[in-house]
């Protein structure tokens, strides 16, 4: 057992920790903006997707002629995609009150599909994306070395933070997502609001996507979240919809992700068994999540 | 109903038969009539309504016969679409017959066409100078043509313009009162199909087989031609037995799935597990089949699928429980429980040995060789196939029986016959089973063989009967639907929302163990065994068939069985276009549940249509906040209730949900 411990104590295992919560953190930061405002977001998972596949096919795309740039093409046209796929949440949710959980589960649908349809139309294989010969640099020391979005993740929890509580912006927007009713009659416009917000948790999971297909690997593969969005939700929830909470939450889901990868190489447990490691653990964190402080008015349309 | 002799269509039916005529009239000016003959990789003679063929395909030489009559029935079909725009811009009384005219034309020119193919194909077959092989390729060609875009169109929009039209009358409009349920899943439906045409158009080049440069105007033909073909070829299994027995083969586990995520439905839960329940149902179904008692002989079989069953139900019970005891999401645990399942899927069957505390140790439910699968199942375990379990003739002889046709046709009639009758469904019921047993040696000789249609399919239909009799004959259904409807209401009304809340998550994950039953004990793999390759992902796919069921036994069972087509028709588009894959089907299913979830951008005057009296009244004066219905029909609005399951119409949130 000693030999675990060792292993765990490595710069490489605070490397797989690093890289094993940043999807989850830009992410549940995303449905962070998208909750608070009051739509329901479950189809996190889906834009990680699109993201991923609008990072790697155009930075595919543009390399011949971008050269050096075309990876930061890549995570400007990952996150164009995710906000785009996120506006169509938020059409459908916001202006014809959509049942949330349904338009978002369409969206993750759309997700499985558009993929395969699209690799096979532009590469022939319907499962995976050609490697591209530019990923984003890494940067950093030794073995702590990453890709730009890393740093981008933290660095977006004190913007998030700061806008949240020290804007008139992040003001209105907690305003939407519990009272709407109140907010509208101070001025604020709530569906311009909700459209934002959304917009922006796609534009933030779609960065999640471009960090896992050409920031961590440099290709897109099928099911490259693994699931990551639904855990963030759950990291949401279990941060109680807070910054610093959903880093906390994040962090932790983080841990026990890269423990599962490490401890899989080893003989304790069924490497198969410890993969479901994370996914048991997202159950039981929101067992132990006191009662709820959810926005008030999550999941229910307004006006109209 | 006085002032039935005033009424005129609303403007909104007006409408809707305007811009439906409209674009079937631009269909048939700019896309092609008919095809002529289809080669192998969907090149094809195409027909203008011009009168101008287009022959794209390989076989440049193929003889066009005359088209003439079909023509000139085509150009009468576009004269009443013209009428019938006219007569709809002025909400004339009339526009209904053009209408219905129209439809009628369209489908004379689909027989003539049909005809003349026939003729082609009777020409070749008496051709005593062509070889084989060449016989049947020309056969094929000929039999692969049929009515196009430009014939297609005109018939849908004369029967929507008829309907729209005959709203004019109360007995009519009443009658389709009753259908307006399936106004949010078709608009879907067509809505799917028109962004899945336009992805279609993106990504597959115009197939062009003749060698011959193609021009702008010939290039958009067989664009155009590619999109109905490629629509054809889906939808084209419901034409023929085998493949329809295949389509329903495919739409077993999805009648499982979407009776499972329906279920849920009707409580007001979203059951998105039905992939991990899937998957704990076979494991059941497979660890009772393979390691149960070999004593039992055939009694091994219920055992079976109960623990089928009884896997699924676990797995629903599960979020179930955590919801109502720590109010924690039913939508997020269902979601990590399916990765849960799933690796305890790879876990069981996935490799030899696996090491724990430091040793290794061998796997006890994997077959020995390489393919990740369990030991085969005990004969006594397995499902036999539907067409051998209806097999009336002797021993090498195919001769399906009649016995369970005859029974559904009478229980149906019966029930239509005997409505409002007290015991109606039970007589309809008894006078179907001693029909179906009468009948039951009377048999049909069928020549297919290898379809894996099997068991299955029946338990599938039973759980569609259990669905409907628990949730609408039952007093626990009753509360069930009370607290899918307002759970604080249902609480005040002495209905415990947590009880309801575990019942109903059981009950749907033991509706998606079954569907393991068609995996496992129904061979529906080609071996009665657990394999690694079971797709699990039908399991999502029920979201879309209870959506598009609108969580109704019916709905559920018609959309499994459409989606079934679909999915079975997406093998040939694959197999003949080179730039589409069977995906394009996946794509087609989140549209469908993404458009009902927009409820079909129907507006609410469409869904919900005033009755032909309120229209006449708003007619005569002008004034439609003043007009009123008499109380019987007043009460005949009310009792219909809105569509569309997809839509949040009312606030319906648990107390401490996260």
């Amino acid at each position: 057992m000693d030999g675990v411990f060792d292993q765990l104590l490595t710069t490489a295992f605070l490397a797989t920790f690093i890289r094993s919560t940043v999807p989850l953190l830009l992410t549940a930061l995303g449905g962070l903006f998208s909750e608070r405002s009051g739509v329901v977001n479950i189809a996190l998972d889906g834009l990680i997707i699109f993201g991923a596949l609008a990072g790697a096919v155009s930075t595919k795309l543009l390399e011949p002629s971008l050269g050096a740039a075309a990876p930061w093409a890549g995570w400007l046209f990952g996150m164009l995609v995710g906000g785009l796929i996120a506006w169509i949440h938020a059409v459908l949710s916001i202006k014809y009150r959509a049942n949330q959980v349904i338009s978002g589960t369409a969206i993750n649908l759309l997700a499985s599909g558009v993929p395969a349809v699209l690799l096979t139309a532009l590469y022939g294989v319907s499962n995976e994306s050609p490697k591209v010969e530019r990923a984003l640099p890494l940067w950093g020391v030794a073995e702590l070395r990453f890709s730009p979005p890393v740093y981008f993740a933290f660095l977006a929890v004190a913007v998030t933070w700061y806008v949240m509580y020290r804007t008139p912006f992040g003001l209105r927007l907690r305003a939407t997502g519990e009272q709407p009713g109140a907010a509208a009659s101070m001025g604020v416009n709530v569906s311009r609001m909700r459209y934002s917000a959304v917009i922006l948790s796609g534009v933030l999971a779609g960065t999640a996507g471009v960090f896992l297909s050409i920031g961590n690997l440099d290709s897109y593969v099928r099911n490259i979240s693994a699931g990551g969005g639904f855990i963030a939700l759950a990291a949401l929830i279990f941060g109680q919809w807070k910054p610093l909470g959903v880093l906390a939450a994040t962090l932790l889901f983080g841990l026990l992700q890269a423990l599962s990868i490490v401890l899989g190489g080893n003989d304790i447990l069924p490497p198969t068994l410890m993969q479901a490691l994370p996914y048991l653990i997202t159950i039981l964190a929101l067992i132990f999540t006191g009662r709820s402080r959810a926005p008030k008015a999550l999941g229910t349309p307004y006006g109209g | 109903m006085t002032h039935v002799s005033h009424s005129r269509p609303s403007g909104d039916a007006a409408r809707i038969a305007l811009i439906a005529c409209a674009v079937a009239i631009a269909g048939m000016l700019l896309a092609p009539l008919a095809t002529l003959g289809r080669g192998f990789s969907a090149d094809a003679i195409l027909l203008h309504i011009s009168g101008s063929v287009m022959n794209l395909s390989s076989s440049q030489d193929a003889p066009v016969h005359p088209t003439a009559a079909v023509l000139a029935l085509a150009w009468a079909t576009l004269a009443s679409l013209v009428a019938t725009v006219a007569g709809a811009v002025t909400r004339q009384r009339w526009f209904w017959l053009t209408g219905l005219l129209a439809f009628a034309l369209a489908v004379a020119a689909v027989f003539t066409l049909g005809g003349a193919l026939n003729d082609e194909i009777n020409r070749i077959s008496a051709d005593t100078a062509l070889r084989p092989g060449a016989k049947r390729q020309l056969r094929n060609f000929y039999s692969s043509g049929g009515m196009n875009l430009g014939l297609f169109l005109p018939a849908l929009a004369g029967l929507i313009a008829a309907g729209a039209g005959l709203s004019q009358f109360s007995r009519a409009w009443a009658a389709l009162n009753r259908l307006r349920g399936l106004l949010v899943p078709a608009a879907a439906i067509g809505l799917a199909v028109l962004v899945g045409a336009v992805v279609v158009l993106i990504v597959q080049p115009a197939v062009n087989e003749s060698g011959l440069p193609l021009t702008f105007w010939n290039g958009w033909m067989a664009k155009a031609d590619l999109v109905y073909f490629v629509y054809s070829t889906l939808f084209a299994p419901v034409t023929a037995f085998g493949p329809l027995l295949d389509s329903l083969k495919i739409a077993t586990p999805l009648i499982f799935t979407g009776l499972s995520v329906a279920f849920a439905f009707r409580t007001g839960l979203f059951n998105i597990g039905a992939p991990g329940q899937l998957t704990m149902g076979a494991i059941g179904a497979m660890l009772v089949g393979v390691y149960g008692p070999s004593g039992l002989g055939w009694g091994l079989l219920p055992l079976s699928v109960l623990a089928a069953a009884a896997g699924g139900a676990l797995w629903g019970a599960i979020p179930g429980l955590l919801k109502a005891r720590f109010g924690s999401s039913e939508v997020i645990n269902t979601i990590m429980l399916n990765y849960v399942a799933s690796s305890i899927f790879v876990f069981m069957i996935g490799s030899e040995s696996f090491p724990f505390l430091g040793r290794t140790y061998t796997q006890p439910f994997k077959a020995q060789g390489s393919n990740p699968q369990s030991e085969l199942l005990q004969e006594g375990s397995r499902l036999p196939p539907l067409l051998d379990l209806l097999n009336v003739g002797g021993s090498g002889q195919r001769t399906v029986s009649i016995g369970l046709l005859v029974a559904a046709v009478v229980f149906f009639a019966g029930r239509l016959l005997l409505r409002g009758r007290k015991y109606g469904a039970l007589i309809a019921g008894v006078a179907a089973a001693v029909l179906a047993a009468v009948t039951w040696r009377i048999g049909i000789p069928v020549d297919v063989t290898g379809s894996r249609l099997n068991g299955s399919f029946l338990i599938a239909l039973a759980c569609v009967a259990l669905f409907g009799t628990l949730m609408w004959r039952t007093a626990t259904g009753y509360a069930l639907r009370a607290v899918g409807l307002s759970p604080r209401a249902a609480e005040y009304g002495g209905i415990s929302v947590a009880r309801g809340t575990i019942l109903a998550m059981t009950i749907a994950g033991a509706f998606a163990g079954l569907a393991g039953t068609h995996y496992v004990n129904g061979g529906a793999l080609n071996e009665y065994r657990l394999t690694l390759n079971t797709p699990v992902n039908v399991g999502f796919d029920g979201i879309a068939v209870a959506l598009m069921g609108q969580s109704t036994p019916a709905g559920v069972v018609a959309s499994s069985v459409l989606f079934g087509t679909i999915d079975t028709g997406s093998i040939n588009v694959q197999q003949k276009l080179d730039k589409v894959s069977n995906d394009i089907v996946t794509i087609l299913k989140a549209l469908i549940v993404l458009f009902i979830a927009a409820g079909g951008f129907l507006s609410r005057r469409v869904t919900d249509p005033p009755p032909p009296p309120l229209v006449a009244e708003t007619d005569r004066t002008g004034k439609p906040e003043q007009a009123s219905l008499d109380s019987s029909a007043a009460h005949l609005e009310r009792s219909t209730p809105l569509p569309n399951v997809g839509q949040s119409s009312e606030q319906i949130k648990r107390e401490g949900d996260k």
